[in-house]
């Protein structure tokens, strides 16, 4: 009976104030989708890897190299020749296994289609429990012609016939030979950065032609794989792998004398369910996610949920003031404190209900666009824990935000409250509500101020200028396959035709690819064994051209000099003519040249930093400005660039017209020369935008969210308004019989909301300032931390702007009312 | 002071039309007290409420010091009422959170006058009722007798010509409402045009003439001896 009494009140009570119940269910309902959107993006992220069986003894090796004056260069695998020292130096470590990357044409029929597989160690199978579907994926493994398809590879060779047993050809850079498909696996879940669609045995021997694979200690060609025993701390094994660097190295990587391996070569080691996130280096074998992301929108999350709690409490609160009578009515009819406690505490929570329900609508409503946007396929799983995971949320939402009113109100005595002419607001509870409203603009604010930051940032890196014109170049990627290399001459020459190709070049780098490869260089003026580390790039002719790059001083490569670089194999046999090179104003300097006139013509000798013994000699014949290829979180370095277009990777052809065309054109000529090789493109302008996709992807996240977080406040603070001003209905009368204008209430009511906001702002810009100017770091070239002032001073405007709109309307309806009527229902 | 003429109220809600004030046609000279009297929903503070012109008439003129002010604005009527005319209600409706000088200065805020006149003001008119020694206490600190003293503190602190009172007495025992009274005989003697709506006859006989009203029109006019 009493308890139907509650239902039917709490009912009743939602119905009669339709605008608080309508604001309050809302307000709730778009934070807790906002929630359940960033946490299902959350838990996704942090899944990745952690279905493993052994997922918390296995550990990935990671090896950076620092070459003197350059910056880290971190990689996510490391060198074959580590592998084998793991388990002898660590009695820790049970089982190491190298899974090392392989671009194979699988020949079946006449068809060709390359794969990506890896060449892996049998002890694999001891780290990963991998699901085997077929086959016996032990011995499949102990010998150097079987193969492991996963699931969809299977199908794409066989289709519904049974692999196991039939054969394949796989060609290799080094070997064609047939292969007998000899297990079956389930694919990898999509939320994992052990990425293998296939796999072969590792045997050394098969490799012995391969100049590198398994012979260089400087080259990171696997993902090398260990398990520890339980309970190993795994910094004790990254403490010792300074030693172990010094005890297995041969030398280290520039041959300066005074370092020891380890200071240019360091080895450490992440868990697997840390790949996704928190690897360094490039070459993942799926795109990584950011921890600092999902640091940052756990905290949005938070956030949200405490300015949308922060608008239930208000509300509430405001509300259970206009029901003192009715507490009082109960108390008097022999309610005990705790039975109100119950009832209030219960409204809340119901109310939390429907706003969960309204807000999985929200989320399913939005779940496609939201997909699309953070490029996931992300569902909410109703048989799973994630409905009780919310639900659990909402209920702690609304008991909390029903206690603070519920004990209020049942505080109330009713002798107080059933005399007419009394407000039942206290001022502590009036106080209470301000603050809270402080805290919610505090951090809309905050929010605010951060997108401004980052959204400049961008804007920032979009309008600096590279040193080149990164519109409408063409890439054309894979003329290092053996295949095309000689042939890149012929095909150049072919482009060149096209009507709508301007220039057209090959070069070794290009914009937002990380480049690495350095030479050490010399001046007969610098002292003996002085070197300085400069970026080496080859490049084909009319590359300054077709990237729009300003030669300074001296001039660019021309045909008619003959001036190629001379190959390591010419230089041993005793070549020793003198090499053309162009430097940029950065390696003018560092190599102590006064000026970019001064360096033309003078001679610099130099070597190849990856371990390389041989000298070249080089003249300047040129110099650039300095240009930005990387992302601007890099700063920029000094660079040399050569004619050596047989060690270049890419085309890079410089066009007019439609882009469409000239993919299609450029793809026909390719397919003619190269019928069996994918053909494969981008546009500089699209790698550029890539690198700063982090931001891209982060910022339009941020921008939602913070605009939902700033829209939930302030449905808060409109509901508050309106609350307020009925509240002060009689107040206002009074004043205006006494001869207050229109005008004057208007700007009362609004200057009690005023003040609330301007004291956030005094919150939040210093800590937006300490926060966004530490994320600035991070970039080399960046907006000046005046910016953030400026963008402080600008949302605290916004702010006040937006928190003047929501109130003016509804005050201005309060103040415009004819004053007898506020008075007449006393 | 002010003249009515052929004034009429009607209210339109719903269908249902509601004559308040029919044909009404009175005169205040300055320096009287009047006392309308009648039975419930007569019309009384509707015809209180357009002589303070807090609502306007339907029909019909009304002459404040001899300007007709019956078409006027609500911001017109605004800047009249404010230089002119003070309120006292029967449930007092003092603001609960501001204290007794506060309340009582509520009413010079809207005037222009500096701050430090204001107190003065304040100041020497809680002397005149009898509540100085309250200045800083809040209304519900106060009785309902005090209270009402405030509202009459607040009503004439303007140096308001006319007073209108809507029941002054009627949330308030006897010895309070005497009190109230006589406050307000006195503010008459000093020159104070007072219109009072009551139930009391008692009180009614302060004032020199009882205006009877009844279903919107005027019955008797009686001036006392
Ligand atoms: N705003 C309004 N809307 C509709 N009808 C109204 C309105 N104000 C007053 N009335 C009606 O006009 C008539 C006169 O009301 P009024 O308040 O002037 O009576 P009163 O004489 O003051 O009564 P009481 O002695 O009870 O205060 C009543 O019938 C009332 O219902
Ligand atoms: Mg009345």
């Amino acid at each position: 009976m009493l308890f139907t009494n509650y239902i039917l009140s709490a009912w009743r009570n939602i119905l009669r104030h339709k605008l608080f119940s309508a604001i309050n269910v809302l307000g709730l309902a778009i934070g807790l989708a906002a929630v359940m959107l960033i946490a299902l993006f959350v838990r996704y992220e942090t899944s990745y890897d952690s279905f493993w069986k052994n997922a918390d003894n296995i550990y990935r090796l990671q090896i950076t190299f620092t070459a003197p004056g350059r910056e880290p260069n971190p990689a996510v695998t490391a060198p074959t020749l580590i592998a084998p020292f793991l388990k002898q130096d660590f009695p820790e470590v049970t089982h190491v296994a190298r899974a090392v990357p392989l671009n194979a044409i699988f020949i079946q029929d006449n068809n060709r289609i390359q794969e990506e597989i890896r060449i892996t160690d049998q002890d694999i199978l001891n780290i990963f429990d991998f699901e085997v579907i077929a086959g016996d994926i032990e011995t499949a493994l102990s010998d150097n012609y079987s193969l492991i398809l996963n699931e969809t590879l299977a199908a794409k060779y066989f289709g519904n016939e049974n692999p196991l047993g039939k054969s394949i050809t796989l060609e290799t850079r080094v070997f064609t030979r047939e292969y007998k498909v000899a297990a079956i696996i389930k694919d990898i879940p999509v939320n994992s950065q052990v990425n293998i669609n296939a796999m072969i045995g590792l045997f050394e021997s098969d490799w012995a032609d391969d100049e590198a694979l398994f012979k260089s200690w400087f080259r990171s060609y696997s993902f090398t794989y260990y398990t520890v025993k339980p309970g190993t701390d795994i910094a004790n094994i990254n403490n010792k792998m300074k030693d172990f660097i010094d005890r297995h190295y041969p030398s280290n990587l520039s041959g300066d004398p005074d370092n020891k391996p380890s200071d240019e070569v360091s080895l450490s080691s992440l868990n697997i369910k840390d790949l996704h996130l928190k690897a360094a280096g490039l070459g993942q074998q799926r795109p990584s996610g950011d921890y600092g992301t999902i640091i940052a929108f756990t905290l949005i999350a938070i956030l949200i949920l405490i300015i949308a709690s922060i608008n239930f409490m208000n509300l509430s609160t405001a509300r259970a003031s206009q029901r003192a009578k009715e507490v009082s009515i109960r108390k008097v009819m022999g309610a005990a404190r705790t039975n109100l406690i119950i009832q209030f505490i219960g409204e809340s929570i119901a109310l939390t209900l429907i706003s969960l329900l309204l807000g999985l609508v929200i989320v399913e409503i939005s779940l496609p666009f939201y997909n699309e946007l953070i490029g996931k396929t992300l569902i909410i799983e109703y048989g799973s824990s994630d409905i009780g995971n919310i639900l659990i949320v909402a209920l702690f939402v609304g008991f909390f935000a029903g206690i603070y009113p519920a004990f209020i109100l049942s505080g109330y005595r009713p002798s107080e409250n059933l005399k007419s002419n009394k407000s039942a607001e206290t001022k502590a509870s009036i106080n209470f509500r301000t603050a809270l409203v402080i805290v919610q603009f505090t951090i809309s604010i905050a929010l605010f101020i951060s997108t401004a930051v980052i959204y400049s940032q961008i804007q920032y890196t979009k309008n600096f200028n590279l040193g080149f014109n990164a519109e409408n170049i063409l890439l054309i990627k894979g003329i290092r396959d053996n295949e095309v290399r000689d042939k890149t001459g012929l095909l150049i020459d072919e482009l060149k035709k096209l009507t709508d190709a301007i220039n057209v070049t090959s070069t070794s780098i290009t914009p937002g690819v990380y480049g690495v490869t350095a030479s050490n260089m010399r001046t007969p003026s610098m002292a003996e064994g002085k070197t300085v580390l400069i970026g080496d790039h080859k490049v084909g002719y009319d590359f300054f051209k077709t990237f729009g790059i300003e030669i300074i001083n001296g001039r660019a490569f021309e045909e008619s000099r003959n001036e190629f670089e001379a190959s390591d194999v010419l230089v041993r046999q005793g070549n020793a003519a003198v090499n053309s090179m162009v430097i940029n104003e950065l390696a003018v300097r560092q190599l102590g040249f006064n000026s970019a006139e001064d360096a033309i013509g003078k001679s610099v000798s130099g070597m190849n930093y990856l371990g390389g013994d041989l000298t070249k000699k080089y003249q300047i014949i040129g110099v650039t400005s300095n240009i930005y290829f990387e992302s601007l979180k890099n700063t920029v370095r000094p660079e040399m660039y050569v004619l050596n277009p047989y060690f270049t990777s890419t085309i890079a052809l410089r066009y007019v017209g439609n882009p469409q065309e000239i993919i299609e054109n450029t793809r026909n000529i390719w397919q003619q020369q190269f019928p069996n090789i994918p053909f494969r493109y981008d546009f500089v302008s699209d790698a550029i935008e890539e690198q700063y996709w982090e931001e891209h992807g982060q910022m339009t996240m941020i921008t939602a969210f913070s605009g939902l977080a700033i829209f939930i406040a302030c449905l808060g603070l409109f509901g508050l308004a309106s609350f307020t001003a009925e509240r002060r209905t009689k107040e206002i009368g009074i004043r205006k019989i006494f001869g207050a204008e229109v005008w004057q209430v208007v700007k009362l009511l609004v200057w009690q909301f005023t003040k609330p906001v301007i004291i956030a702002n005094l919150i939040a810009w210093p800590l937006s300032f300490y926060v966004m100017s530490r994320w600035l770091e991070s970039f080399v070239y960046r907006i000046d931390d005046m910016v953030i002032i400026a963008l402080c001073l600008i949302a605290g405007l916004a702010a006040l702007l937006i928190a003047w709109a929501t109130v003016a309307g509804n005050s201005y309806a309060v103040a415009r009312t004819n004053p007898i009527k506020a008075l007449r229902y006393e | 002071m002010l003249k009515m003429q052929d004034l009429t109220k009607t209210y339109r809600t719903d269908e249902v039309e509601t004559v308040a004030l029919n044909n009404v046609n009175i005169d205040i000279e300055q320096g009287e007290f009047v006392a309308i009297m009648g039975p419930s929903g007569c019309g009384k503070s509707t015809l209180l409420n357009i002589i303070g012109m807090l609502d306007t008439p339907t029909s019909g003129h009304y002459f404040f010091k001899d300007e007709d002010v019956a078409g006027y604005s609500e911001a017109q009527l605004g800047v009249i009422r404010k230089h002119n005319i003070g309120f006292i209600f029967q449930s007092f409706n003092l603001i609960d959170e501001l204290s007794v000088a506060e309340n009582i200065e509520l009413a010079l805020l809207y005037h222009d006058i500096p701050a430090a006149e204001r107190k003065e003001r304040v100041a020497a008119v809680m002397d005149k009722v009898g509540i100085a020694h309250r200045a800083k206490h809040m209304p519900s600190q106060l009785s309902g007798g005090q209270q009402q003293r405030v509202a009459v503190a607040r009503a004439v602190v303007g140096n308001q010509s006319m007073i209108l009172a809507d029941e002054p007495t009627g949330n308030l025992d006897t010895a309070h409402g005497q009190e109230v009274m006589e406050m307000l005989q006195r503010l008459n003697e000093e020159g104070t045009t007072i219109v009072m709506v009551t139930h009391s006859p008692s009180h009614a006989d302060y004032a020199r003439r009882t205006i009877n009203l009844l279903d919107g029109h005027v019955v008797t006019e009686s001036m006392r001896a």
